[in-house]
């Protein structure tokens, strides 16, 4: 798959409540970003908004969580919107373009280790303008994951997607 | 790549204004002043040339530059038109129009993509 600069993608990035998406032209435009939080049916909700989402912004390529790569384990509701997302894109003829948490993790922080926030540091860091402003807290250990979280999850995978 | 009718979100969210600021900033009356801003940012609605500039003025980039899917439109259809134009029998051949026709005709053919 070329990933020129004149592409625009989508990354969705599923989680336990709801999803973050981010739109990007080229490794360095940020277009549109944000988490949608679902409470009931959840993985028809999620496949209206992506839907949605694939009307408004017309990207190419569909970028998403490779949830069954060896280095993830992710919940059966998760791997069947998976599916679902992928069979949504070819509806729509866009590419889809799976990226595993390790790529992720080697893009953004040079090494297969490291934790979530600090790959979302490092996107506040790349966009300080965008994403800055939406990190959370270090999250403590008594506390649930923060819901902006979604937002760097999908950012993740969408830098990624370029070259470096 | 075919550039996005408007590109309006993407400069609020630099700026980290709501869309009822930009609201109260274009001058929209009523209670719901941050929903025309959102129709705006998703393509359901085309706002007027006065909110257009008033938008260009807010964000501090050319209109052209905001409305960049519109702008690209426009231009392929004043180039169509002009082609057409450019097809007519002229009844004088002023060459200042001649070639302001020819050149409006290749605009479009020289940047296919973003304005």
């Amino acid at each position: 798959m070329t990933q020129n600069n004149t592409v625009r993608i989508l990354a969705i990035a599923p989680t336990a409540r709801g999803f973050g998406y981010v739109v990007m032209e080229g490794p360095r435009r940020l277009i549109a970003f944000s988490n949608k939080s679902i409470l009931k049916n959840k993985n028809e909700r999620t496949l209206v908004w992506v839907e949605k989402f694939i009307r408004r912004y017309e990207p190419t390529v569909m970028v998403l969580p490779a949830v069954n790569a060896a280095d993830t384990r992710r919940a059966k509701r998760i791997k069947q919107l998976h599916q679902r997302l992928v069979s949504l894109a070819t509806k729509h003829k866009l590419k889809v373009k799976l990226i595993t948490a390790t790529k992720v993790r080697e893009r953004l922080l040079g090494q297969i280790k490291g934790n979530k926030q600090l790959q979302a540091e490092v996107l506040a860091g790349l966009f300080p303008i965008e994403l800055a402003p939406r990190l959370p807290p270090k999250r403590k250990v008594w506390k649930s994951e923060d819901p902006r979280m979604d937002i760097f999850d999908a950012a993740g995978l969408a830098v990624a997607f370029w070259p470096k | 790549m075919k550039s996005l009718p408007n590109y309006l979100q993407a400069q609020r969210k630099r700026l980290a204004l709501s869309q009822e600021e930009v609201g109260f900033l274009l001058g929209l009356n009523g209670m719901n002043k941050g929903n025309k801003v959102c129709r705006d940012e998703t393509f359901a609605r085309e706002p007027s040339l006065l909110d257009a500039l008033a938008y260009g003025v807010i964000y501090g980039r050319p209109v052209s530059e905001l409305f960049a899917g519109l702008h690209h439109q426009a231009q392929q259809r004043v180039a169509e038109r002009a082609k057409v134009l450019s097809f007519r029998k002229m009844r004088k051949t002023e060459p200042r129009r001649k070639q302001a026709i020819i050149q409006l005709a290749e605009s479009a053919s020289v940047n296919p993509n973003n304005p």
